[in-house]
């Protein structure tokens, strides 16, 4: 299988109900790839579209993801500071062999896209037609990221009991960029192994997701975290890494571009450049070096950008 | 009697008075403590990075620590209108910056801290829009003066953080074309960070927010080589009143909101903290306390004139603190005249948390509990003289 295949699968595809008729929209919208109802898969691969048939079924079958973006609670965070951000990075990260479908609102398609090829996930995006154009630039950036595949950088670990509380502390720690690994049974790689309903990490408190992804982070320290985002509450990240080379993912869920994003990333790396939506590659700028991690400015992120850091020698 | 009368008509009688002595005399008495206020072993832990070294004699406290010299005029500014006159603020600013320091002329008086090479900032305060910013009168003199001592219009750049204030104020209206105009955001929204530098900055985890840091002005730290703090005499929700310290400290730095939430202010250390940074110390060399209108509750806001007052005073100082200290008793006193709480009051009962339409409508109302005590901590940090006693106030009528 082509590179070119290899990325296209990790593309969301985009589910189409509509009939041929539509082509027009599509095709001026640049999506060349769809996913449809099996009924309807012979006349646009006809047409000359990339098909994948989805049943009934198969989309019922599918993991309903929520709309990402920022949301008002009242009483429970600050719309101007800290708003409520939904997102579903922790999701994917859960169940990383699942599939999902997204079903959101007009001018979310994007950013459903950007998570989701941010997390490699599996997934179908059901969208308002009035996205298709917004849908189609952020596909065809996520076409020009060059396709890496590395592993996931976590600080801790957290034993999945298949709970909804350990899912609304990992929903919580997400928030908080703070990187953790899935597993099954705590693993010795990790210095702190989180079980929920054990003596150190008790049920009660993680009651309180919020305080008790603080909690995490004060038992972690900022200064060993392998990642900081600076500039913004509402840009979460996933980070991966190997010897050489670092990738960055950063999704910006508040729907306003920020500018001037400063980022700490453990470990020193001698170059990078970042791939940004709707802005293409820039130079990362102001980049420092301390003696175990690497700071630099990402010029702006409307919706999703990603960094690629080489490792000095 | 309509309420825009009576504020007016209690505002001329309340400044009829030496508005100073009394308030002096009020707090020499009655001001607290620190200890009243938050205790030092509940300050959060303020990390500096800054690689700017301080000058031989940094700006803050500067060659006159201790002392205030404080011009009023009942002429300054029709009560009844709200309108300065722009001759006697001018006659008021000479005044000031002679008995300042000491100079045989007013030329001299600005020479003593400017010279043509000097890239200025005034930091304006345009957060009481429309009722009480920095008065176009003195800072259109500040820049009539620093161009008197040679110093190029394209020299003088007027800040704030947010350009939206900026606008409302409208600066450039009232000062010769040239001058620059900077803000590092263009509103409150925690989208800007281009115009801050990213290697100069407070760190402080306050309240478990992500963003731990407070980013100088881009502006301040590489541009400027002097600064002219010019705020108001306002009452404030977090740190009881917001005067030089607070409006060069704020509004030089990113992301200071954080520092007041869920009816807790860390003010009390960060105000003191962040004026203390270089190189915004070294470089604030003059304070100008903008005093022909006041605000005595509901700051740092004044869209309605419920809370404005009129002590019809400038105040002239190199030490913040000094300035800082005098304006905790006026504020305090005026309130006082309109039977408010304390600025000082702890009082759980005061407390309506986050409730803003609530403080505007009762000025018995708190919104946070207020840390007046970051004056006294800035003190304490180098940046002035706190003690009324050791403090030489200068009072002269226009």
């Amino acid at each position: 299988m082509t590179i070119l295949a290899l990325l296209a699968l990790s593309l969301p595809c985009l589910y189409w109900s509509a009939g041929l008729e539509s082509r027009a929209a599509l095709e001026a919208a640049g999506i060349k790839r769809v996913c449809v109802p099996a009924d309807r898969a012979d006349s646009w691969r006809a047409a000359g579209f990339t098909v994948t048939p989805l049943t009934d079924a198969e989309l019922a079958s599918r993991e309903r993801v929520p709309t990402p973006g920022i949301t008002p609670r009242a009483g429970v965070a600050s719309p101007t500071r800290a708003p409520w951000v939904e997102a579903s990075g922790w999701r994917f990260s859960r169940h990383p062999a699942a599939t999902f479908v997204y079903d959101v609102p007009a001018g979310k398609a994007p950013l459903a896209a950007a998570e989701a090829f941010a997390y490699g996930a599996d997934a179908v995006l059901k969208i308002a037609a009035a996205d298709l154009g917004a849908l189609g630039a952020m596909l065809a950036f996520l076409e020009t990221v060059p396709p890496v595949e590395l592993p996931a950088v976590s600080d801790f670990a957290v034993v999945d009991d298949g709970s909804a509380v350990t899912a609304e502390v990992m929903n919580l720690l997400a928030r908080r960029n703070l990187l953790f690994q899935v597993v099954q049974s705590p693993s010795a790689r990790f210095p702190i192994n989180i079980r929920i309903g054990t003596p150190e990490y008790p049920r009660t408190e993680a009651a309180d997701p919020s305080a008790f992804a603080q909690k995490i982070r004060r038992q972690l320290t900022d200064d060993r975290r392998a990642l900081r985002v600076y500039g913004s509450e509402v840009v979460l990240c996933r980070l991966t890494a190997d010897a050489g080379r670092a990738r960055l993912h950063l999704i910006n869920y508040g729907g306003r571009e920020i500018e001037g994003l400063r980022v700490r990333v453990r470990g020193r790396y001698a170059d990078g450049e970042v791939h940004v939506a709707g802005a293409g590659r820039l130079a990362l700028e102001d980049r420092v070096g301390t003696d175990d991690a690497t700071e630099f400015t990402i010029p702006r992120i409307s919706t999703y950008a990603v960094v690629d850091l080489r490792t000095a020698r | 009697m309509h309420r825009r009368s009576f504020v007016r008509l209690l505002a001329a009688a309340t400044y009829a008075r030496t508005t100073l002595a009394r308030a002096s005399a009020a707090a020499a008495t009655e001001a607290p403590t620190v200890g009243a206020a938050q205790k030092n072993q509940d300050l959060p832990a303020l990390r500096v990075v800054s690689s700017y070294k301080p000058a031989a004699v940094p700006g803050m406290p500067g060659p006159f620590p201790g002392r205030v010299v404080a011009v009023n005029s009942g002429r300054s500014v029709d009560i009844a209108t709200g309108k300065a006159d722009d001759a006697v603020v001018r006659e008021m600013m000479a005044r000031g910056m002679r008995a300042l320091t000491g100079a045989g002329t007013t030329a001299d008086a600005w020479r003593r801290f400017f010279e043509p090479s000097d890239v200025v900032g005034i930091k304006v305060n345009c957060g009481g829009y429309p009722h009480c910013i920095s008065a176009y009168e003195i800072v259109g003199e500040v820049v009539r003066q620093l161009t008197g001592v040679g110093v190029p219009v394209a020299q003088i750049y007027v800040y704030e953080r947010f350009q939206n204030q900026m606008d409302e104020c409208d600066y450039a209206a009232h000062l010769p074309k040239g001058v620059q105009f900077v803000a590092a955001e263009r509103a409150n929204r925690n989208v800007d960070n281009s115009g801050y530098d990213s290697a100069t900055y407070l760190e402080a985890d306050l309240f478990g927010e992500e963003d731990t840091r407070s980013n100088i002005m881009r502006l301040v730290s590489r541009q400027l080589t002097k600064i002219i703090n010019i705020p108001n005499m306002k009452d404030h929700g977090a740190t009881g009143v917001t005067g030089c310290l607070k409006n060069i400290a704020y509004g030089s730095f990113s992301n200071v909101a954080r520092t007041h939430s869920g009816g807790k202010s860390h003010t009390y250390s960060v105000v003191g903290r962040l004026a203390a940074m270089e190189p915004l110390r070294s470089r604030t060399v003059l304070q100008i306390m903008d005093g022909l209108r006041g605000v005595w509750h509901g700051g740092p806001f004044a869209r309605t004139t419920r809370y404005v007052f009129y002590p019809r005073q400038i105040m002239f100082a190199t030490d913040p603190v000094a300035v800082d200290r005098l304006l905790l008793d006026i504020i305090e006193t005026e309130r006082r005249a309109h039977a408010a709480i304390s600025i000082w009051d702890r009082s759980p009962a005061s407390l309506k948390m986050n409730d803003t339409r609530a403080r505007d409508a009762d000025p018995n109302v708190n919104i946070i509990i207020r840390e007046p005590g970051h004056v006294e901590y800035a003190s304490a940090l180098g940046l002035g003289v706190y003690d009324l006693k050791k403090i030489k106030l200068d009072q002269l009528t226009v």
